[in-house]
């Protein structure tokens, strides 16, 4: 049975959004949609390779679109109404939209809302069935203070990423580095630092 | 009382949010939909709220807005036109 | 497809055509609508009165909640005796959602009364986890949120979940309720019909907001073995074309069709029905007839939308309209296509406007397109 290796990881939060360029559309979307497409654009070109129709889109969402709810009905007694950008943001997976339009992909999609290791195991899953060859995951932290009141936890703003395909140069997806994304970025990255000091040490 | 372009402009660039677009970067007679600016069906719609929202102006059905949004000069005049005398 | 066979052993719903299941079949046997004018959406700010709402059932604050609840005892009622010897651990919970309980931020963000219980169902994850608790699922539970897909995803989850051994059963759950959060969106957007939605219609021009609550309980073959019809293919995709507006070419969602044929080892031809997305919204039913066109060439299978009869109903349309192919297919009934009058030109002329009694109806596809771009399809096979 083939290794599923991550290849690629990220974690962005919202003092990255200050500096993020990512087009005319970037400044128009909400919070969660900027994280998290944010997140897959610092995974670099690992996707370049594949064909775009066997790259699946998953996502996970800890507190679904809550934020981006509580900012869109604020408006409702506003003079014009209600924004229609706003209400297209008002769903937990609009992220997987603009990653998908972003870096043309459309293989299979998921999102979840919740955390947990959902993610990297359906992700897993979708390959090893054949549904598709690779996925980019993302799990998106984002509440903003008032939602947070709300819903009585702390407010956040982060993103992860990884980039989850067949064999390749990375950390295994074993049972031993386990299926939270938080950890297996840091792994990743530790990996990636200690592979370059090696190489730096070598030269 | 006209509405300047530029005026018009810092409102579209407000309400749509375009993130790095300065006022004197948009041509007063370029096509806002399409090329150009490249908004699109959505950015149509915020628009109408904008107008309404900054000019008072109310566009029942966006087939009326549609010719109205053909650049910022066209659109400023529409405003001009339509908008209702202050109170 | 992979063994273990997946099967439908028991299904629950409340629609805009009535409490239970046998109020649905009776409505796709008359072709029925059940979207009517609505005098909570008598207001400027909404763009139609005229929706798909359930049968009163005393208000209340926690309506997905509710909606959910009465779909998921009568889902069960009906999967009982092969329920009854599943140990509980065994027993996994999907719900599907778009909006969770979004009443309760309405009451909370104009000060009106909210309970707990409403309020902490506005988080979707603790209302799955909340009904898998009441309804004896311990095991495995995911809430799946992709927009007007949700449910198909959903299905396609408790699939695959039995199928990897991870649970014998799975209530699938789908519940999103009409609310003015939903209907003055809609309205932002300028995409509501305001006579009532008219899938496929030449003058159609719009969808109708709708709400259900609905349930279906999968199970591993072996252990139903009364439960004639079997999730046996599935398949999903992104359009990467827009944020609101699918691909005009319909590639996407023949994308996700060919996916669920492939995973169900079917071609084309072996398709008796397909039960479409249908909004009403000019390009949706466009899209779709292109997709259809794309996959089934110049035979398409008969087909038909049922939006006309219970509206858009967001996180549970998945759920209940897949129900509707179940008892379409025991049935040995074509369903209609409610509320249309004069077929699109571009619509495939296996259009199905009145119910028929169908010749063979082996193999269902149904479909579903949703914002973001994504696309689901299932297959439904008799076992």
């Amino acid at each position: 049975m083939d290794n599923l290796v991550i290849t690629a990881a990220s974690q962005v939060n919202d003092g990255d959004l200050l500096t993020a360029r990512l087009g005319g559309r970037f400044g128009r979307m909400d919070r969660l949609s900027q994280l998290a497409l944010l997140a897959v654009e610092r995974l670099g070109a690992a996707f370049d390779a594949q064909p775009r129709d066997r790259v699946g889109i998953c996502l996970a969402v800890r507190a679904g679109s809550l934020s981006t709810d509580v900012e869109y009905w604020k408006g409702r007694d506003l003079a014009g109404g209600l924004s229609p950008t706003l209400f297209t943001y008002t769903l937990p997976s609009s992220a997987i939209g603009e990653i998908a339009i972003r870096h043309r992909l459309t293989g299979p999609n998921l999102c979840f809302v919740g955390n947990g290791p959902a993610l990297l195991v359906e992700a897993e899953d979708l390959i090893r069935r054949g549904e598709t060859d690779a996925c980019v995951c993302v799990f998106c932290d984002s509440i903003t203070a008032t939602a947070a009141e709300l819903i009585q936890e702390p407010a956040s703003a982060q993103a992860w990423a990884v980039f989850l395909e067949r064999n390749g140069e990375g950390v295994i997806l074993s049972p031993e580095n386990g299926r939270d994304i938080a950890s297996l970025c840091v792994n990743f990255c530790a990996r990636k630092s200690a592979n370059e000091t090696n190489h730096a040490s070598l030269a | 009382m006209q509405v300047s372009p530029d005026e018009l402009k810092a409102k579209i660039i407000e309400s749509l949010n375009l993130q790095d677009i300065t006022p004197d970067q948009i041509d007063n007679d370029a096509p806002l939909f399409g090329a150009g600016l490249e908004l699109d069906s959505i950015d149509a719609l915020e628009l109408v709220v904008m107008l309404e929202k900054n000019y008072g102006i109310v566009i029942k059905d966006i087939e009326e807005g549609r010719p109205a949004f053909e650049s910022v000069r066209v659109l400023a005049d529409f405003i001009t036109a339509r908008r209702p005398p202050p109170s | 497809m992979r063994e273990p066979n997946v099967a439908v052993a028991g299904y629950g719903a409340v629609t805009a055509v009535g409490r239970g299941v046998d109020a649905l079949r009776s409505a796709l046997q008359s072709n029925a609508s059940g979207l009517s004018p609505c005098e909570r959406f008598n207001h400027p700010r909404f763009q139609s009165n005229i929706v798909g709402a359930t049968p009163p059932n005393g208000g209340g604050d926690d309506p997905a909640h509710c909606l959910a609840t009465e779909a998921l005892r009568e889902a069960r009622d009906r999967a009982r005796d092969s329920l009854a010897p599943i140990p509980a651990e065994r027993i996994g919970l999907i719900l599907s959602t778009t909006k969770a309980n979004i009443e309760a931020l309405e009451r909370l963000s104009d000060g009106r009364p909210c309970s707990g219980a409403a309020r902490r169902h506005l988080q979707a994850d603790l209302l799955a986890a909340d009904l898998a608790a009441e309804h004896g699922a311990r095991g495995p539970v995911q809430c799946t949120s992709v927009a007007c897909v949700s449910g198909l995803i959903a299905l396609q989850q408790g699939a695959k979940w039995i199928q990897r051994g991870a649970a014998d059963a799975v209530f699938v759950v789908g519940t999103d309720h009409l609310s003015a959060f939903v209907v003055a969106g809609f309205t932002a957007l300028k995409s509501i019909d305001p006579i009532g939605c008219r899938p496929f219609d030449r003058d159609r021009c719009g969808l109708s907001p709708g709400e259900a609550g609905a349930a279906i309980v999968l199970m591993r073959a072996d252990l139903a073995p009364d439960a004639a019809i079997q999730i046996r293919g599935w398949g999903s995709s992104n359009d990467a074309n827009h944020m609101t507006g699918p691909a005009r070419d319909g590639s996407g969602l023949a994308r996700a069709i060919r996916a669920a044929l492939n995973t169900a080892g079917l071609r084309p031809e072996e398709v008796d029905y397909a039960n479409a997305h249908g909004t009403g919204t000019s390009y949706n039913d466009a899209m779709e007839s292109v997709a259809l066109r794309t996959v089934f060439g110049d035979a398409c299978p008969p087909f038909s939308a049922l939006k006309g009869m219970l509206g858009h109903t967001l996180g549970a349309a998945g759920v209940v309209e897949t129900i509707a192919c179940v008892l379409a297919m025991e049935n040995r009934l074509l369903p209609g296509t409610p509320r249309l009058n004069a077929s699109a030109d571009g619509a495939p002329s296996s259009l199905v406007k009145t119910p028929r009694a169908a010749g063979r109806l082996n193999h269902v596809l149904k479909v579903n397109t949703g914002f973001g771009g994504v696309n689901a399809a299932i297959i439904l096979s008799h076992g």
